[in-house]
C-alpha cells in the first residue's frame, strides 16, 4: 500500500494541515479521527466502508474534499441511493461528536452549568445511554424524583465548526474542492450545524413542538427542565419507547406496523401544513416507538421552517395533474433553483417531470377518484428503488435551493423509514386529510 | 478528611508540637491563598498574610521565608491530596489510560481554579532560572520526582496491561510537558467554562495513546 503511493503520507499530512485538522480546532477532524481512532467497532466500520457503494464516500472522506458540506450534500440528496449501512455510517459521521468518558462528561456538565451532576440530581448515570447530535445522553433522576434524559454536548464543538467553515471559505482551499458547492448551501449548512450547537434553541423547539403537536394524540414530545438547561446541556423528560430496530425485533403485527406507518406519514404532513416546520432529521434514532404504536420524538436540534410558497410547490407537484402550464412551471423552477436558476431550462423541466413521477408513485391516487383506504406497500423493494432512481435524477443537479435539499432529505428519510417498517399505508387518506382540502377548492377547473 | 486534620506522624515524639506546626502552616497557606485570589500574588504582602493568619510577621518567616516557599508548599499539599484522591477513586483505577490521565490533570485544574491569578504568577516566576519554583531548582526537585513517580506507576500499569508500549522514564516526562502545555492553555482559555481546554485535554490524550499504541500515525 505504502509503496504504491510513496508521497501519499506527506501529501495527506499537508492537506490535513491546510484544513486545520488540529486536535481541538476542527469538527470535521473529530469525525475523521473517530473513524480511525476509536478501538470499538473500528475495523468493522472500516470494512463496511469498504463495501462497493460506500467506497467512493470513504475516498471523499480521506481526501477531504469539501468535507462538511460534502457530507451534508450526500446525506441530503442521496439518502435513497446508498445501501442502508452506508447511510447509517454517514448519518453517524455527520452527527457524532467524539464519545465522552464519565470524567469528561462530568467536567463538561460543570463547565456548562457551574455545578457537578451529583449536586443537582438525585441520581445521575456516569455512562451515557445514547449518542446524540454533537454529544451524548445520560439518564438521571431529578431531586423531585422525575426521570430525565440529560444531553451533554462535547466541549468546544461550536469553535470547531466555525474553524472548519472559516477554512473552507478561505482562499487557501482550492476552488476544485469547494467550488462546486454554492455559497448559499455552504452558509445554510454552517448555520444549521451552528444552530444545533445551541441547546437552548433546541429546548425552544421542543416546547414549540410539544405545544403544537398536541392535536396528534399519538405523538410524545419531551418536556424541558429549563433550570437544568444551558447552551451545552439539555435536560428533558425521559421518553419511553424503543428505537426502530429494537421495536421491530419481536416482530410486531402487520396491522401495528401499518398503524405506525400511517402515523409517521400523518405526522409529516401535519408538520408541513400546520406547523410550517419540520422535525427534519429523518435519522431513525430520532424516533422512539412504544408497544402501543405511540411515537416519541427526540432530538429537535434540526428544525426546518417550511416557507409557504414551498408548500405550494409541493402541492402542485403532488396534486396538479398533468404538470401545470409553462408559466407555472417556470415559477416552480424558480422555487426549486432560486430566482436565477443556474440550470438549463430543459433539464429543469425534466427534473420537474421526474419529481411529478416520484409523487405519483407515493401517492398513486392523488389525482382523486380513488376509494378511501387503498394502501401502498412501502415494504415493496421495487417502490423504494424506483423512488431512489428518481431521487438520484433530481439530485444530480446540484444547484438546488438549500431549503429544497433539506426538505428532500426529510421526505426521503420518511419513506425509507416506512420501508424499514414494511408498512402498508393509505397515502391518499393522509393526503386528503391534510394536503388536499385547501389545494383543490371546489371552483378549480 | 478536612485539611486541618493531620495524621499522627511516625517517630519518637508524635506530639503536639508537630501538629501545631502543621496547623499553623495550613493557616498561613489558607490566608495567603485568600489574599492571592483577592489581591494577586505580587500585591499581597507577607505582612497582610501574617495578619490574616493571626500570627506575627516574624513567625511567618519561621515557616516560609518567601512567597515562593509558600507556593512550593501549596503544590506539595496539592500533590499529596491528589495522590490520596486518586487512590480512593475505585472506578478510575479500572478506567482506560486516557481517562485516568484526563482525570489527574482535570482534578488539578479544578483544585487550582479559584487561584488562577496566583497560578499564572507562579508560572511566570518559574521561568526565572534562579527561582525556587523553576523546574531546574533543587528546591522543587523533590516535589517533581514524587509527581513523576506517581505518573510512572500509572503508566507502568498501562504498559503491563498492553495499553501502551514500554515508555520507560520518558513517559512521565512527556506527560509532564503535556500537562504544562495544558495548564498554559487553561490560563489563557476564555471559552465558557474553559471548555476548549477540556477538548484539548481529551483529544490530546486519546490521540497520544492511540499513536503510541500503533507506534506511529498511519493514515
Amino acid at each position: 500500500m505504502k509503496a504504491a503511493n510513496p508521497s501519499g503520507a506527506l501529501t495527506r499530512g499537508l492537506r490535513l494541515g491546510k484544513l486545520g485538522l488540529t486536535l481541538t480546532g476542527s469538527y470535521l477532524g473529530y469525525q475523521v479521527q473517530n473513524l480511525w481512532l476509536e478501538p470499538g467497532g473500528r475495523d468493522e466500520r472500516r470494512r463496511r466502508l469498504n463495501q462497493q457503494a460506500s467506497r467512493q464516500i470513504r475516498e471523499e472522506l480521506q481526501t477531504l474534499k469539501g468535507p462538511v458540506m460534502k457530507l451534508g450534500q450526500m446525506l441530503s440528496m442521496q439518502s435513497a441511493l446508498l445501501p442502508e449501512e452506508a447511510l447509517a455510517e454517514l448519518a453517524n459521521l455527520q452527527m457524532r461528536a467524539p464519545a465522552m468518558h464519565p470524567t469528561l462528561a462530568r467536567a463538561q456538565f460543570k463547565a456548562a452549568l457551574g455545578k457537578h451532576p451529583e449536586e443537582v440530581f438525585r441520581e445521575f448515570e456516569p455512562n451515557s445511554f445514547a449518542a446524540a447530535s454533537l454529544g451524548q445522553v445520560h439518564r438521571a433522576v431529578t431531586r423531585q424524583g422525575d426521570r430525565v434524559a440529560v444531553k451533554i454536548q462535547y466541549p468546544a464543538i461550536r469553535t470547531a465548526v466555525e474553524n472548519d467553515f472559516k477554512l473552507l471559505r478561505s482562499a487557501t482551499i482550492p476552488g476544485r474542492i469547494s467550488g462546486h458547492v454554492p455559497t448559499a448551501l455552504l452558509d445554510e449548512i454552517e448555520q444549521r450545524i451552528l444552530k444545533e450547537t445551541d441547546y437552548l434553541n433546541e429546548a425552544r423547539n421542543i416546547e414549540l413542538f410539544h405545544e403544537k403537536l398536541k392535536p396528534l394524540d399519538f405523538v410524545r414530545v419531551p418536556r424541558v427542565w429549563w433550570d437544568l438547561t444551558t447552551e451545552r446541556v439539555l435536560t428533558m423528560s425521559f421518553l419511553k419507547g424503543a428505537h426502530l430496530g429494537e421495536w421491530l425485533a419481536p416482530r410486531p403485527s402487520q396491522s401495528l406496523r401499518n398503524l405506525v406507518g400511517h402515523r409517521l406519514l400523518e405526522l409529516f404532513w401535519y408538520q408541513m401544513t400546520h406547523l410550517h416546520a419540520l422535525h427534519a432529521d429523518p435519522h431513525p434514532g430520532n424516533y422512539l416507538f412504544a408497544p402501543d404504536g405511540a411515537i416519541g420524538l427526540v432530538d429537535f436540534g434540526c428544525i426546518k421552517e417550511v416557507p409557504p410558497e414551498f408548500l405550494e410547490l409541493i402541492r402542485s407537484l403532488l396534486i396538479g395533474d398533468p404538470l401545470p402550464d409553462d408559466r407555472q412551471q417556470d415559477r416552480l423552477i424558480r422555487l426549486i433553483w432560486g430566482p436565477q436558476p443556474a440550470v438549463n431550462n430543459g433539464v429543469a423541466r425534466d427534473v420537474l417531470k421526474a419529481a411529478k413521477e416520484f409523487y405519483k408513485r407515493v401517492y398513486p391516487h392523488a389525482d382523486g377518484g380513488c376509494p378511501r383506504g387503498v394502501a401502498l406497500d412501502f415494504g415493496d423493494p421495487k417502490l423504494i428503488q424506483g423512488l431512489a432512481q428518481i431521487g438520484s435524477q433530481c439530485a444530480r443537479h446540484k444547484l438546488l435551493r438549500p431549503e429544497w435539499v433539506f426538505y428532500k432529505r426529510a421526505e426521503l428519510g420518511l419513506y425509507n423509514l416506512l420501508h424499514r417498517l414494511g408498512a402498508k399505508v393509505a397515502t391518499e387518506d393522509v393526503l386528503r386529510k391534510y394536503v388536499r382540502p385547501e389545494a383543490t377548492p371546489a371552483s378549480a377547473p | 478528611m478536612s485539611p486541618h486534620q493531620v495524621k499522627p506522624q511516625k517517630g519518637p515524639r508524635p506530639g503536639k508540637r508537630a501538629a501545631n506546626k502543621e496547623r499553623t502552616q495550613h493557616a498561613i497557606l489558607k490566608a495567603a491563598l485568600e489574599l492571592f485570589s483577592k489581591k494577586g500574588f505580587h500585591a499581597a504582602t507577607t505582612k497582610e498574610i501574617a495578619r490574616k493568619a493571626r500570627i506575627a510577621e516574624g513567625t511567618l518567616f519561621n515557616y516560609f521565608r518567601t512567597k515562593e516557599d509558600l507556593a512550593l508548599f501549596f503544590f506539595e499539599q496539592e500533590l499529596e491530596r491528589m495522590m490520596g484522591w486518586f487512590r480512593q477513586e475505585k472506578r478510575l483505577q479500572r478506567a482506560p489510560l486516557p481517562e485516568k490521565l484526563f482525570a489527574i490533570i482535570h482534578h488539578h485544574l479544578e483544585r487550582i481554579s479559584p487561584y488562577e491569578e496566583f497560578i499564572g504568577a507562579v508560572y511566570l516566576r518559574a521561568l526565572q532560572p534562579a527561582s525556587k519554583l523553576s523546574p531546574l531548582s533543587l528546591d522543587s526537585l523533590e516535589l517533581k520526582v514524587r509527581y513523576l513517580r506517581f505518573i510512572r506507576n500509572i503508566l507502568t500499569e498501562a504498559e503491563e496491561a498492553g495499553e501502551i508500549p514500554q515508555l520507560g522514564d520518558m513517559g512521565p516526562y512527556v506527560f509532564g510537558l503535556f500537562q504544562l502545555a495544558v495548564i498554559t492553555h487553561w490560563l489563557h482559555d476564555s471559552s465558557p467554562g474553559k471548555e476548549n481546554t477540556l477538548a484539548l485535554l481529551d483529544r490530546g490524550l486519546k490521540v497520544a495513546t492511540s499513536v503510541l499504541k500503533k507506534g506511529g500515525w498511519e493514515w
